[in-house]
């Protein structure tokens, strides 16, 4: 069961990430957006919307924590989870929502000097994607939180629950979920998509800056257009790091858990048979068993750890020394 | 060992491990994420704080069984290690077949790690593009002592301050960040990792950090103090 609820967390790990990394694209928040404001300056106007609310990781954790403050209090009220997480969500995106109309409309308006309009279409047909996408991204994420909280009652095991509360714990997954699609799927969005005209295979040149595709396959080139493109690539991987990641932290905790003893203790405490009771006895009288259960639980779960970072830069390398065999060294101008 | 001067120390070593470790993130910032320059494209302290948050989540369901120092920091450690690890190597799967770039440096000749060439890979006019092994590694270690850093701080608080877990959990996530803003000051903008000549300022910047986590280890000592929770 345990391991039923932690493939759960990891999916929806996955699917709230490549929503994050979407909505970012959508609204053209983080890193890339700095080319939307400099697009109007080298005189590119276009029909960009212009989210830079703040960097994705606080705006995340501020969505995220207003989501599980509400699911939270709402909780405390009895309020069936099913019903609480959604409603929280809501929340978050309400305030998402009022911060991508002053967003958009007083970085667009301060460039006014530049000949930038504010086109009403662009501001309207975006929002409800924003909203959209952010909502999915915020409701997993608020899920995650509800399910580590209270992931010991879930699974028959009461000493599992996690001792953060929920809004912390939505707080902790905001800030990093933010961080991974900053870091990751804003790659794909502001080095190949925003760019689209100049050569594939080759960083962007600082005399590129500025100057980014506004036109699209059809017409003149929105947020639209970016959103269904990130989503073939840069989107299910940056889903996929931050699944990854919670994926490899779940899997040797529970490595550690299951070699080290604590799991069977665990177990065997909670259950009415005469074993649960030797153990409970056992524990009570002997408290250096348990300490040392943990410490062995803590160790394993440390050194599976560093092996799978250790493979990691395995891989790392792995991929270097593929790129630099397949690509060559740079034959451009 | 008296609690107050084991949170003290503990904050102290904690904020002065973490500045360590932004300074050996490769963080690139705006310009990577148009690969136009090496490192992870993202703000400094937003991705140290990421990685420490990993870290710290993984910390703080190890501290409820096991009260042994060492192996709660070395948990959170552990947790930003991979938190990094799995990011700079997806973000490099997006450099090589999303955009079509090689990782190389832009500050130096040759990888001092795999001692492979990196400048006729790089782009013109670029400050290099992706995550070359030199970085790589410098990151992952930046990722082992900030996570170290943050999970120490949060044990002291847990344990020697006596806080309530959600309540350590917020004050080390509140000196962290303040260590982490300090670094990345000092950093100013991006930085590739411990070959990065901007490496060089850092005594600066664990002095500072130094300063500001003596004054929140003596600040949280009066909190428990007054508070009741210790003494």
């Amino acid at each position: 069961m345990l391991f039923a609820w932690m493939l759960l967390i990891v999916f929806l790990a996955l699917i709230a990430c490549m929503f994050e990394d979407l909505e970012s694209d959508m609204g053209s928040q983080s890193n890339p957006n700095s080319q939307v404001q400099l697009a109007a300056q080298v005189g590119q106007v276009n029909r960009f919307f212009n989210k830079a609310i703040s960097g994705e990781a606080p705006s995340y954790a501020l969505y995220c924590t207003i989501a599980g403050v509400v699911a939270y209090v709402l909780l405390l009220r009895e309020v069936n989870p099913l019903l609480a997480i959604p409603i929280g969500a809501l929340a978050g995106e309400a305030i998402h929502v009022i911060f991508s109309v002053t967003a958009h409309v007083g970085r667009t308006a301060a460039q006014k000097r530049f000949e930038q309009p504010i086109y009403l279409d662009v501001l309207y047909g975006h929002l409800l994607p924003i909203a959209t996408h952010g909502f999915m991204a915020t409701l997993c994420i608020t899920a995650i939180a509800y399910i580590q909280c209270n992931l010991g009652t879930l699974s028959g095991m009461p000493a599992l629950n996690h001792p953060f509360a929920l809004p912390l714990l939505a707080f902790i997954w905001g800030i990093t979920v933010g961080a991974i699609g900053s870091s990751t799927g804003d790659i794909h969005y502001g080095a190949e998509r925003e760019f689209q005209d100049r050569p594939f295979g080759e960083g962007k040149r600082v005399v590129y800056h500025g100057k980014i595709t506004r036109y699209a396959d059809c017409g003149v080139r929105t947020q639209k257009d970016i959103a269904y493109f990130c989503a073939k690539y840069g989107g299910p991987v940056t889903g996929l790091t931050f699944g990854v990641i919670i994926l490899f932290e779940s899997w040797r905790s529970l490595v550690g858990m299951m070699l080290g003893g604590y799991l069977p203790l665990q177990e065997a405490m909670a259950s009415d048979t005469l074993l649960g009771t030797v153990a409970r006895v056992a524990t009570e009288l002997l408290p250096a068993i348990p300490a040392a259960i943990g410490d062995l639980t803590a160790i394993i779960g440390i050194l599976v750890g560093l092996a799978i970072g250790i493979v990691l830069i395995v891989g790392n390398v792995v991929i270097v020394k593929w790129a630099r065999k397949r690509y060559g060294p740079f034959v451009g101008e | 060992m008296d609690p107050i001067l084991l949170i003290v120390v503990c904050v102290l070593a904690g904020g002065v491990l973490a500045s360590l470790g932004v300074h050996l993130l490769p963080v690139g910032g705006a310009p990577a994420a148009m690969a136009t320059a090496t490192g992870v494209a993202t703000g400094t302290v937003m991705l140290m704080l990421g990685a420490a948050m990993c870290g710290l989540f993984t910390a703080a369901s190890v501290a409820t069984y096991t009260s042994n120092i060492l192996l709660v920091s070395l948990s959170g450690a552990v947790g930003s290690w991979l938190m990094m690890g799995v990011t700079m190597l997806l973000a490099n799967l997006l450099y090589v077949f999303g955009v079509g770039v090689v990782p190389v440096s832009g500050r130096v000749d040759v990888d001092p790690i795999t001692r492979e060439s990196q400048k006729e890979y790089k782009t013109p006019q670029c400050d290099g593009h992706g995550v070359p092994n030199v970085s790589y590694i410098s990151g992952m270690m930046g990722a082992l002592l900030g996570g170290f850093g943050g999970a120490l701080m949060y044990f002291a608080l847990l344990e020697y301050a006596n806080f309530e877990p959600t309540m350590a959990g917020v004050a080390a996530m509140g000196i962290f960040v303040a260590n982490a803003i300090i670094a990345a000051y000092n950093i100013g903008g991006t930085i590739e990792g411990f070959q990065d000549p901007k490496f060089k300022r850092l005594p600066k910047a664990l002095l500072t950090c130094g300063i500001i986590s003596l004054l929140s280890g003596v600040l949280v000592s009066v909190v428990a103090n007054m508070g009741g929770l210790i003494g």
